[in-house]
């Protein structure tokens, strides 16, 4: 009882110690020094995490997330405004004005993909869609359907989800890509088998841009009868995108990739021949019973808003973001040699320019560009040291796989915008190799391959 | 529906309205493209001669032109005291 009593007040001790000791934290000259020197912001320009910027940096990152288009947020206000209802109220007109709104926007993403609105479920981003594609339809056909086709360069909440569904007890069959990015079509044709209840291939890669032949992969599915999903959050209003023609069940969209909101993205689940799938979230029956929670009326009506003008203005992106493209890539190779563009350079998205440097390192790169916003790859990954998976698959060596650097240019990318971004780059490029004992060497006419490192 | 198809000056108008409009942006990136846009839209629209397209191509840049003008103000309520860096460019050069 006496210990018991001793470590009571002990704890109890221990812990008013801890929390007036949190208490004090933000008071004192260290915390305060610390939240300064993390971020301060005036007029003569940011610093931020020990770095002193003079001016906001050119955005070069629209595949991490894209700006919101002015219009996009125009259509998005008035539902953030007085327009509060909640869609799901039947009883007044609040209910009824956002309920509208809802299924307007619900049109405009179908739309876009030439599918019913009724086919259209939204959710919170394409992750949650890719959640509710791999494990839903998984788990709804378990009886008969054991086995999920994907590929090694899909993005992470794919291939999460299908570990996921292994350590149920399911088979997944990761599929090579070549080494443009592509996968062989004779490849998934021979891993189908009877009890495959789904092939995953997402339609543009988010780290190099590529685009799979979904067409053919569409008519492979149709040919062996089993459901096709596709994550197109990279593609939607970028290339043409056809639920018909490519053969799809299923499809995530997401809302903040095409100049719309985060948080909100949609399902494509097809009707004809139906495709059912086992709820992630349950609660009020909202979207059908698939997606409980109440829909969020102003992120919605801004993915819708998004939808309708990325079917305006693709023509006129593409051409611009293509000529953009040029002059990026032909600005660097003019100057530099060494640059090796990751993935096809035929079969993909323009607006993604994934470039390796060679004998460069890429994080020293990156330090260095500091007035430019690019990542090595996916935003999800540039957290760590490791190189890309992505580019492992495509068998990229080591030493390349460290150097890269994704460009992403979108709708409000200028030429001044990449002739500066073209300049930096090769700046930071050069003066790095000119350090670079490597690059040395090789200018030497040594091979770097054929050196034997003593300590190794 | 009979559409009025807009006089030239009206025409004229409309887009020294939307490049006025356009220069206020505080962002770089927004002001830039709402100029680009307007120029390369009308120099597309330029050989439209069906009086309907002409009439609905005039209504669609009028709707624009009220949205940048809300959107103008709304992007200098929060304007980042920082600029882009592109629009540092001219005092660091000289």
């Amino acid at each position: 009882m006496a210990s018991k009593l001793l470590a009571s007040t002990l704890r109890q001790t221990l812990l008013s110690k801890f929390t007036t000791t949190h208490h004090v934290r933000p008071l004192s000259t260290a915390a305060a020094a610390a939240v300064s020197a993390d971020y301060h912001e005036d007029t003569d320009g940011i610093t931020m995490k020990g770095v002193k910027i003079s001016g906001r940096p050119l955005y070069l990152d629209v595949q991490a997330t894209s700006p919101v288009d002015p219009r996009v947020l125009d259509a998005m206000l008035p539902y953030y405004l007085s327009r509060y209802g909640n869609p799901h109220s039947r009883t007044h007109l609040f209910g009824w004005e956002s309920e509208n709104a809802v299924e307007a926007a619900r049109s405009q993403v179908a739309s876009l993909i030439g599918a019913s609105p009724k086919e259209i479920i939204f959710t919170s981003g394409a992750t949650e869609s890719n959640n509710i594609s791999v494990k839903g339809v998984l788990h709804f056909y378990k009886d008969k359907k054991r086995h999920v086709i994907t590929t090694q360069t899909e993005h992470k909440c794919v291939l999460d989800s299908c570990r996921h569904l292994q350590q149920e007890g399911f088979e997944v069959t990761y599929l090579p890509v070549k080494s443009d990015g592509l996968i062989d079509l004779d490849q998934l044709r021979s891993a189908i088998r009877p009890d495959t209840g789904l092939v995953s291939v997402m339609a543009v890669n988010n780290e190099i841009g590529v685009i799979q032949p979904m067409e053919e992969i569409g008519q492979i599915c149709k040919e062996f009868n089993v459901p096709f999903h596709t994550d197109a959050a990279q593609a939607l209003g970028k290339i043409p995108v056809d639920v018909e023609k490519w053969n799809v069940s299923l499809m995530s969209l997401s809302g903040h990739k095409i100049y719309g909101p985060k948080g909100v993205g949609a399902l494509y689940l097809r009707r004809r021949p139906r495709i059912r799938v086992e709820p992630q979230m349950n609660g009020g029956g909202q979207e059908r019973g698939l997606r409980s929670g109440t829909v969020p009326t102003p992120l919605v009506v801004g993915m819708g808003a998004a939808c309708e003008l990325a079917k305006m203005e693709m023509q006129y992106d593409e051409k611009r973001i293509k000529s953009l493209q040029e002059r990026l890539l032909n600005g660097v190779r003019e100057k530099l040699d060494g640059v090796v563009v990751n993935g096809s350079e035929e079969r993909r998205y323009a607006g993604n320019l994934n470039l390796s440097f060679a004998y460069v390192e890429g994080e020293s790169l990156l330090m260095g560009l500091k007035e430019v916003a690019v990542s090595s790859g996916s935003a999800c990954t540039s957290a760590s040291l490791e190189p890309s998976y992505v580019l492992r698959a495509l068998g990229v060596d080591e030493d390349m796989a460290h150097t890269s650097i994704r460009f992403g240019i979108g709708r409000f990318t200028t030429e001044a915008e990449i002739d500066r971004a073209v300049e930096l780059t090769v700046h930071q490029v050069e003066k790095l190799r000119e350090m670079s004992p490597l690059y040395e060497m090789v200018k030497e006419g040594i091979n770097i391959k054929d050196i034997q490192w003593s300590q190794h | 529906m009979a559409k009025v198809v807009p006089t030239r000056s009206e025409v004229l108008f409309l887009f020294r309205s939307l490049l006025r409009t356009a220069r206020q942006f505080s962002d770089y990136n927004i002001r830039e493209y709402t100029k680009r846009r307007t120029i390369d839209g009308f120099r597309q629209n330029r050989t439209l001669s069906d009086p309907d397209s002409i009439a609905s191509a005039f209504s669609l840049g009028k709707a624009q032109l009220e949205i940048a003008k809300r959107q103008a103000v709304v992007y200098s309520l929060y304007a980042p005291k920082v600029k882009s860096i592109m629009d540092l460019k001219p005092c660091n050069s000289i």
